[in-house]
């Protein structure tokens, strides 16, 4: 036994219940799911090589990637300007912001979405207002298209950008803007060559998770893109439940994986990943 | 196999002792636990129901009242067994994967006949047992091996009268024809309906639809993308209605009435050239309540089910005996009264058994 723990922190023993259930729990069905996509209609590559084939697929796919990547530019800088603001203000507007934003997270992503039809819908609040006082003659298409979709997901997803943020400015050491100024710096040089650099550990953290979690929207594009805004998640779905082509969902389901793998690799090539997490920059 | 066998009907055995009192509950686990059959039934939370129960698998809402009055209280009276429910939604995949998992806990599943053609053949379900249930009490090609129409839907359409009153329109070529009548569409989400729809418009007769010309119903879709909308759900199909985001809407014709009466009749049903879809129940392979699963499928085919699910749930009869009943404040919206019957076309569920998949993921590529 003491030769054992000489090699194996007796810590592991702690967390060793954890490790053996995300073991079985989660990479069961994810390797389960790789597996299908080699396996499932028939032995061999044939789910991938429809990427190379099929237009529709990779259309789907580059619709994602798009969508997502709009919303997580305008989410995170949104998130970055109410993150500053709620930095820089008084404790006690902090307080209402920061309750504000944690009860628009705690809402259903339903409730949301369908507030949204009932808001800019055709016959939606600002339209009939718009139209009440003779600004425009026809309702403005705001939902149930693209547009829709990216309005639906950027407010979904602000919270979620902000946190990191919020997290990252706070451990902010204000001297070092302040010596700045000391040193002739203007207000702007200050933020461009000071602040942001500092933040960008955060920034960085708040991307991946907005992307992340982006990618694998299904509710707000099902419903704000009136059926013709079709991503990976819901495609995978249909694949699922109705079309039963199981090795299809399953490879773009590893497509996505990989792809999200392989995002958090670029990103380890250029700064520390544990940076972005929390930990110490050594 | 006959261990299997062995074991469920020990259980049945003992479910009846438990139920009537004479074992206790722990004996009557412990029993389920040793038998690997019910073991998933005892996960799923009803154990009792491998015995005396039949679990109908439906889509919720008011389906569950309405199954239940409608079927499950005359089913119950005549052999003695309850009604279950559950009301996740008997989706293909659903289907599949319950069987291939062996967690078979539901025995009856309210699904499109089309269904039976795909998953019959690949050993998902149980075949239909004519010695009970009725060829002659639905429509004839609707009675399959794997499955039976026991409800008919339809694909119609609803259209606002404000904007057409004065020359309203017709067919499905008045549908798609958004120069003539000018405004958004809404159409099914899943390729069903809305193919045969546009073959219609352009031309095709409603008794030569199959084999469905894939390229020249999806170019009909493709020429109204701009102005159309999908819908996922009947609740969605709904709301795109009555919150006015479309002047003319495909619509599940069940749903008629309550759109007409949601928009106080400024929208009206059509059901000239509606598609008639077989509502049909499937039985999940190695189903817990075993044969007794064809009682209910029976009762559900008679007359007086047949008009009360009409009445609850707008569903249209399949059984031709319970034509000449429906009622005249149904006759409007009923796809098989007298009033609709000879306008309406048929849905073939082999073909889209068999090309169903691949007719979805082409008519989501051209809309997406």
């Amino acid at each position: 036994m003491p030769a054992l723990t000489r090699h194996i922190h007796p810590g592991w023993l702690i967390i060793a219940p954890l490790l053996v259930l995300v073991m079985a729990l989660y990479l069961g069905p994810i390797l389960n799911i790789l597996w299908l996509s080699v396996t499932d209609p028939e032995p061999g590559f044939g789910n991938y090589a429809k990427l190379g084939e099929s237009d529709a697929l990779i259309r789907i796919v580059w619709t994602t990637v798009r969508i997502c990547i709009i919303t997580t530019l305008f989410s995170v800088t949104l998130g970055y300007s109410i993150a500053y603001a709620m930095v820089h203000c008084h404790q006690r507007q902090k307080n209402y912001m920061l309750t504000l934003l944690l009860v628009s997270f705690w809402i259903s992503i339903l409730v949301r979405t369908f507030s949204w039809l009932m808001l800019l819908g055709r016959k939606g609040l600002v339209n009939v207002t718009l139209e009440d006082i003779g600004l425009i003659a026809e309702p403005i298409a705001f939902m149930r298209n693209e547009l829709g979709v990216l309005i639906g997901m950027i407010h979904y997803m602000i919270p979620y950008a902000v946190l990191p943020l919020l997290v990252s400015m706070q451990s902010l050491d204000m001297r070092v803007m302040d010596a700045s100024r000391n040193l002739g710096a203007s207000g702007s040089q200050t933020f461009w060559r000071i602040y942001l650099p500092l933040t960008t550990p955060g920034i960085v953290a708040s991307t991946l998770l907005v992307f992340i979690l982006s990618l694998g929207f299904y509710v707000t594009p099902a419903v704000l893109g009136g059926g013709k805004v079709l991503m990976v998640a819901e495609y995978i779905s249909v694949q699922l439940l109705v079309t039963l082509k199981w090795g299809t969902a399953a490879m773009l389901a590893a497509i996505m994986l990989m792809g999200v793998l392989a995002m958090l690799w670029v990103m380890s090539r250029f700064m520390k990943l544990s940076t972005v997490f929390g930990g110490a920059a050594r | 196999m006959h261990d299997k066998q062995f074991m469920k009907e020990t259980l049945q055995d003992s479910a009846h002792a438990y139920k009537e009192g004479r074992m206790d509950r722990r004996t009557f686990l412990a029993l389920c636990g040793a038998s690997g059959v019910a073991l998933n039934a005892v996960l799923a939370g009803d154990a009792e129901a491998a015995a005396d129960h039949v679990v109908m698998w439906n889509w919720g809402g008011q389906s569950e009242e309405c199954h239940g009055s409608a079927i499950g209280d005359a089913f119950t009276a005549s052999t003695g067994k309850g009604l279950k429910f559950d009301t996740s939604g008997p989706l293909e995949g659903k289907i599949k994967e319950m069987v291939d998992s062996g967690n078979v806990t539901a025995d009856v599943a309210d699904a499109d006949l089309f269904n039976a053609v795909s998953l019959g053949p690949t050993g998902h379900l149980e075949p239909i047992d004519y010695s009970v249930v009725s060829k002659d009490k639905t429509l004839p090609g609707y009675a399959l091996e794997h499955g039976v129409s026991v409800i008919l839907y339809g694909y119609a359409f609803v259209y606002d009268t404000e904007a057409y009153g004065d020359n309203p329109p017709q067919n499905w070529a008045d549908f798609f024809d958004t120069a003539k009548f000018p405004g958004m569409r809404s159409l099914y989400k899943w390729a069903n309906g809305s193919l045969e729809a546009a073959l219609m418009a352009d031309g095709v007769a409603g008794d030569a639809l199959y084999p469905l010309d894939m390229d020249r119903a999806l170019a009909k879709i493709t020429s109204i993308k701009d102005n159309s909308l999908y819908w996922g759900s009947g609740s969605e199909a709904h709301s795109m209605v009555v919150n006015g985001e479309v002047s003319m809407g495909m619509v599940w014709q069940n749903r008629g009435r309550n759109i007409e009466n949601d928009t106080d009749g400024r929208y009206k049903l059509v059901n000239n050239q509606a598609l008639a879809m077989p509502g049909a129940y499937i039985v999940p392979k190695g189903n817990p309540a075993g044969a007794a699963v064809m009682q209910f499928i029976a009762t559900a085919q008679e007359v007086p089910a047949q008009l009360a699910l009409l009445d609850c749930l707008g569903m249209t009869p399949s059984n031709p005996a319970a034509f000449g009943q429906i009622p005249d404040d149904q006759q409007d919206y009923a796809i098989t009264s007298a009033k609709n019957i000879d306008k309406i076309v048929y849905n073939d569920p082999d073909w889209w058994g068999k090309n169903g998949g691949d007719a979805v993921n082409a008519f989501l590529e051209a809309i997406s």
